[in-house]
């Protein structure tokens, strides 16, 4: 009995997958777990492992290709068992009874263009190569977009059409901080610092780690806390999973390890899943401040600025001194500006005075 | 007419295409004392284009053969020799002429090889002309390369620059085989760099004379100039024309002509022979073929047009194809229209 290979469901919002790159061919053995085939989705690449043990049989999907979730794309095939009789490919778009030079009607039928929805210019109205590539500008733009920066894209903007923003935000100084980081070495940044903070600010202040869910602001017990990582192709949010319950020096591990994985495009589904808020740190890039949308169902946003020395009053005197700005985006539906600006206050005294928390 | 070209690079000199012939064919029977030319008014007279002028001082009349006028009679006797041993060039002054010589080429010199089961051969190579607008009236400005391109044991050759009308005539004289050779006689004066001392050029090679990606002007013998000078026309307009000059009719370089019109996805075919039946025919289905699924546009065709040569200056110009008339066909196929 054959063994169907589906279209795997990595994401709990996913729709659909791409076939990155088969790594068995057809009529290869396979063994039950075997990687066989490295499936694509707009978060995250993934070795998809056999099913069954067998031989691969007819593939039906081929690399490159976009397969909905739970779509049949190869069969594990018993040895000595014949593949079942499948239906027979789709016709191409049908060209007949549109005129259309050669090399237009050969290069419609590799891009699986309808010739029919082209205006041709040749003559008699006869559709050109050139009336091929002036009729698909987007076709032509669309592949130039990677998945991530897709997601990013709808995500963002769902974001920003569904969750009424608004913003906070705290000048702070950044002595403390700045010694602690010295005082634990160089793998440790000033962002796994700030992540550590923000966990016990949450566990502070439960309803800032809330999500908006069927209408409702719904606290979640974990404290899960992504962190903004630019790659490549956009932006992904890797998750440091119960920061709350981790040490400064296992944050900066989990998010050496995360963001190195971000960079190679190895992140697993369950690294980007769970968040229940977000710190992105701009500060590496001389950004004073700055205001970020919230990564809905989130509630709120942690944007953070450089350290830099500014005159500041200290004591009715001014003083030199290492600032940084801390600006929190919230969904209002979530957390209001009361709420929001006492978690911010803890956060400020937290980053203020470290020490308070280590014991 | 000949002047030396500062351009000109070593063991090349400027030459006009007749005295590219007549170089070709003294080096040769220099080389080759079975080389021996036979025809009307070849001898003192030189040819009435002047291409053999002073062949005779040199090589004498009895290797530079005046005959009456007989066609027929002179390419017989070219068959014959040619068969026992010797390698003549028969002169056939007007391409129009070869008409009366056809049992001769066709029938003789094409078949001769084949039904003696290959014990004879006919190295022997007809020189004879071709091209319009040198007011010469319907029997003496046709172009007839097609008649004897059609003939399976005959090689056809159509020299387009002054090096080719040397290096072809040359090979086509080694040839052990019939070759018929037309010149286009408003090609005559036309200057060129020739090599010095040995040049050969392979038969069956295309040249590319101008490389392009929008279209390819596949132009043969004086249309190679014409298509030239269509390029320079077209690349006002932003349209970069390639020019491939087949150089021989038979053997054909079918790759090379395709090859270009794959790439550049259209085809315009130049020949001065009538249209209709003809070269441009030929050519056409040859790069049709070919290149069928890379093309964008239908191969289109420019020959002569299909009447008798005019000899009213101001008709006869109007059936050749010109420099204008190809440039407006490129622009048609590259823009549409009907």
């Amino acid at each position: 009995m054959a063994t169907e290979v589906l279209m795997p469901a990595l994401g709990v919002s996913q729709e659909t997958g791409r076939v990155l790159r088969w790594l068995k061919a057809a009529g290869d053995e396979v063994a039950s777990g075997e990687p066989i085939v490295e499936i694509e989705t707009d978060k995250v690449t993934v070795e998809m492992e056999a099913p069954a043990s067998g031989v691969l049989g007819a593939i039906q999907a081929d690399e490159g290709q976009d397969v909905p979730v739970g779509r049949v794309i190869g069969l594990i095939l018993a040895p000595g068992e014949a593949p079942p009789a499948t239906a027979p490919p789709e016709p191409p778009p049908a060209t007949g009874g549109r005129r259309a030079s050669p090399l237009a009607r050969r290069r419609a039928r590799e891009t699986g263009v309808d010739l029919k929805a082209v205006a041709g210019t040749g003559p008699g109205g006869a559709v050109t190569a050139a009336d091929l590539d002036a009729a698909r500008p987007e076709a032509a733009t669309e592949p130039e977009m990677s998945p991530v920066w897709r997601r990013m894209a709808d995500r963002v903007s769902d974001s920003w059409a569904s969750a009424p923003h608004f913003s906070l935000t705290r000048d702070v100084d950044a002595e403390r901080l700045v010694g602690w980081r010295a005082a634990l070495g160089g793998d440790v940044t000033i962002t796994d610092l700030v992540v550590w903070l923000v966990a016990r600010a949450l566990e502070r202040h439960p309803e800032v780690n809330a999500r908006w869910e069927d209408a409702a602001p719904r606290p979640v017990a974990d404290v899960n806390v992504g962190i903004a990582v630019a790659v490549d192709d956009g932006l992904v949010v890797p998750v440091v999973h119960g920061a709350n319950r981790l040490e400064v020096r296992e944050v900066a591990e989990r998010r050496r390890d995360l963001v190195a994985r971000a960079r190679d495009g190895s992140l697993r589904p369950e690294d980007v899943q769970g968040g229940t808020f977000t710190v992105s740190n701009l500060g590496m890039l001389g950004v004073d401040a700055f205001t970020a949308i919230v990564n809905g169902p989130q509630a709120a946003i942690l944007a953070v600025g450089r350290v830099a020395d500014r005159v500041v009053a200290v004591d009715g005197r001014p003083s030199v001194r290492p600032r940084m700005n801390f600006t929190l985006s919230c969904d209002h539906r979530v957390v209001d500006g009361a709420r929001g600006a006492r978690f911010l206050a803890t956060l400020a005294e937290l980053a203020e005075e470290p020490l308070r928390l280590v014991k | 007419m000949s002047t030396r070209s500062v351009a000109a690079e070593a063991g090349e000199r400027e030459l006009t295409f007749a005295q590219a012939v007549n170089e070709a064919l003294a080096q040769e029977m220099r080389r080759d004392e079975r080389v021996v030319v036979i025809g009307e008014d070849v001898a003192e007279a030189g040819t009435p284009f002047k291409v053999l002028a002073g062949l005779v001082d040199e090589f004498g009349p009895e290797r530079v053969i005046d005959s009456p006028i007989s066609e027929a009679g002179i390419t017989g006797i070219g068959v014959g020799a040619a068969m026992t041993g010797m390698r003549p060039v028969v002169d056939i002054m007007f391409g129009d002429f070869l008409t009366l010589a056809m049992d001769q080429v066709v029938n003789q010199a094409a078949k001769v090889h084949y039904m003696s089961g290959g014990k004879l051969r006919v190295p022997m190579v007809v020189r004879t002309t071709m091209g319009a607008t040198r007011r010469s009236a319907a029997q003496h400005s046709q172009s007839l390369h097609a008649w004897v391109s059609h003939v399976p044991g005959l090689k056809v050759a159509l020299p387009a620059t002054p090096a080719d009308a040397k290096g072809l005539l040359t090979t086509a004289i080694r040839d052990d085989g019939p070759v018929v050779v037309f010149e286009d006689k408003m090609d005559y004066q036309v200057c060129g760099p020739v090599p010095e001392g040995e040049h050969a050029v392979p038969l069956g090679v295309a040249e590319v004379r101008r490389e392009g990606i929008d279209v390819t002007l596949v132009a043969t013998s004086s249309m190679v100039r014409v298509a030239l000078a269509a390029a320079e026309l077209l690349e006002g307009d932003g349209i970069d024309a390639e020019v491939v000059d087949p150089r021989t009719m038979v053997p054909l370089d079918v790759e090379t002509l395709v090859a270009s019109a794959r790439k550049t996805s259209r085809a315009i075919v130049i020949d001065e022979g009538y249209r209709r039946y003809g070269v441009t025919a030929e050519l056409a289905s040859v790069i049709a073929e070919g290149a069928f699924y890379d093309l964008d546009a239908p191969v289109r065709r420019l020959g002569a047009a299909d009447v008798p040569v005019p000899f009213s200056p101001a008709l006869e110009d109007v059936t050749v194809p010109t420099p204008e008339l190809v440039a407006g066909a490129a622009r048609e196929l590259i823009r549409g229209g009907s």
